[in-house]
């Protein structure tokens, strides 16, 4: 009984690292992009339709993902916003004739395949999502 | 001009659409739709029983966006509006194509959205902001129809000021504006049987700069409209209006969980009105209007927030017609990023603003106002 305790206790704490690596976010750039490295206020810029360039890499294409906790970290980290609040300040660009929606994914895998082909795309992903195909950016 | 516009936005989506599909042209659709409840403790508002508690309050909006190449996207947007006794009808929002040149630099055309005051481009789309009503003194919804669009143009664009100075982001626009003779600004002319007979159409122009400054979060600004005299037909007679300007300065600083947001507007003009049969009476204004509005993220889902509103017609006599002061208490629960609520409580003082003459020939200065609205955005 002690033992099925511990294994039971151990599997559950497994399970949390698990998931707490799997939320791990990597910004990923097309392999072209010129920067190494993206601070975050530029990252703020970028995904809240601000800014459609950078200053070291020019012209940049946001993609997204629609849902999870890798898209939940994210924006929370780099955009300071939940989905719901990041979505309506899309959609009063989109409503007001200023923008149009980034493209957004379902899947990690199609936003870096997606990356991997789309001169000046940037996006995010897990650490757990093949990415050989990208460019990780370091955020600053 | 509407149709030469209208007709070069039609042009330019054949021409670069004609071979993609609509996947290639990243096609997308948008809207929403809310319904709103008001109620009044004294008065009439917003052409509404509201005293009686009122549901004739009710927006739909759809919107239709193509992207052919990037530098190049093109939409339109239709409303569904009922306001009181007044809209209950389908009117175009706007209609563009919108030109990148350059990250930094572009233009667009048609009917557009006119890019005065922190407000005036979202003020009529519900979903966007936590409140049910947007400041009245500033972003009156019965005479929005004379501030939300033009037909003509918009340059846009945005400069990186040296290394601690932040940035700028700036708006030049010109074309004719049009008003309807329905708009709120003509209530005491309907009301007496002397409305337009035709929209109220007059050429503007104007800028707006908006500095993200090096502080994170703080946005301060100016816009100016010029707007040139005109002239509209009256039943029985005319009104002439002189040129006049819309002047506003704002400010904005948001944080972590909390926005605070400010905005001072002075829209003075100078109109007579004739009449067959009697002398010319002057039809003089000088609201001097101000706001200062906070809100606060409760949760992931719920906001709150307040705001003090101030509008005072510095040209008209001194009675409680003269001005209108709101304090508002507020909040929203967004239970998904598609459903959401409102509840706005406002202690109003005053009887300048909202009140139209029909429904409240004598209206009662101090009331307060409940207006809840439901939601949905896609």
């Amino acid at each position: 009984m002690k033992k099925l305790s511990l294994s039971i206790l151990f599997v559950i704490v497994a399970s949390l690292f698990a998931a707490r690596a799997q939320a791990q976010v990597l910004v990923i750039a097309n392999p072209d992009f010129k920067a190494d490295s993206v601070s975050k206020a530029d990252l703020h810029e970028v995904f809240t339709g601000s800014s459609t360039s950078l200053k070291a890499s020019g012209h940049v294409v946001p993609v997204l993902l629609k849902e999870g906790p890798v898209h939940v970290k994210f924006l929370s980290e780099y955009v300071g916003q939940s989905p719901t609040g990041f979505v309506l300040c899309w959609r009063g660009a989109i409503l007001s004739g200023r923008g149009t929606m980034p493209k957004t994914f379902e899947s990690e895998a199609a936003v870096v395949d997606y990356v991997a082909r789309t001169p000046g795309a940037i996006g995010y992903i897990g650490s757990g999502t093949a990415h050989d195909s990208v460019k990780v950016l370091a955020v600053k | 001009m509407k149709s030469i516009l209208i007709g070069a936005l039609a042009f330019g989506v054949a021409a670069c659409a004609c071979a993609q599909s609509p996947d290639d042209m990243n096609l997308q659709i948008h809207g929403y739709a809310a319904q709103g409840f008001l109620y009044t403790t004294h008065n009439d508002i917003f052409y509404a029983n509201s005293s009686d508690g009122s549901a004739a309050w009710t927006e739909a909006v759809i919107n239709v966006t193509l992207q052919p190449k990037p530098s190049l996207r093109v939409g339109v947007q239709a409303r569904y509006q009922l306001l009181g006794s007044k809209g209950n009808d389908i009117s175009l929002d706007w209609a563009a194509a919108d030109f990148t040149i350059n990250d930094d630099f572009g233009v667009r055309v048609g009917k557009v959205k006119t890019p005065w005051g922190l407000f005036n481009e979202t003020q009529d789309l519900d979903p966007i902001y936590m409140w049910a009503l947007l400041p009245q003194s500033i972003y009156d919804v019965t005479t929005r129809e004379s501030d939300l669009a033009h037909y003509g143009a918009v340059a846009y664009g945005k400069h990186n000021l040296c290394a601690q100075c932040g940035n700028a982001e700036f708006d030049l626009w010109g074309g004719e504006q049009v008003v309807p003779s329905s708009d709120g600004q003509f209530d005491d002319l309907n009301a007496s049987g002397n409305g337009p007979l035709n929209p109220l159409e007059y050429i503007t122009f104007g800028g707006a700069l908006h500095w993200k400054t090096p502080i994170d979060g703080l946005m301060l600004g100016a816009s100016d409209a010029d707007n040139r005299p005109a002239t509209v037909t009256l039943q029985g007679g005319s009104e002439w209006f002189a040129e006049w300007n819309n002047l506003s300065y704002f400010g904005q600083y948001t944080k972590n969980k909390m926005m605070f947001a400010a905005e001072w507007n002075r829209q003075a003009s100078v109109a007579a009105v004739t009449l067959t049969g009697q002398p010319v009476s002057a039809a003089n204004s000088d609201p001097r209007s101000w706001y200062a509005m906070a809100t606060y993220k409760l949760t992931s889902k719920l906001t709150a927030g307040a705001y003090d509103s101030q509008y005072t017609d510095h040209a008209a006599p001194l009675s409680t017609d003269r001005f209108t002061k709101d304090w508002t208490i507020s909040g929203r629960y967004d239970l998904n990023e598609y459903l959401y609520i409102k509840a706005d409580e406002h202690f109003i003082d005053g009887s300048a603003l909202s009140l139209d003459p029909v429904r409240n020939p004598n209206p009662t200065p101090v009331y307060r106002l409940t207006a809840l609205r439901l939601g949905v955005s896609f």
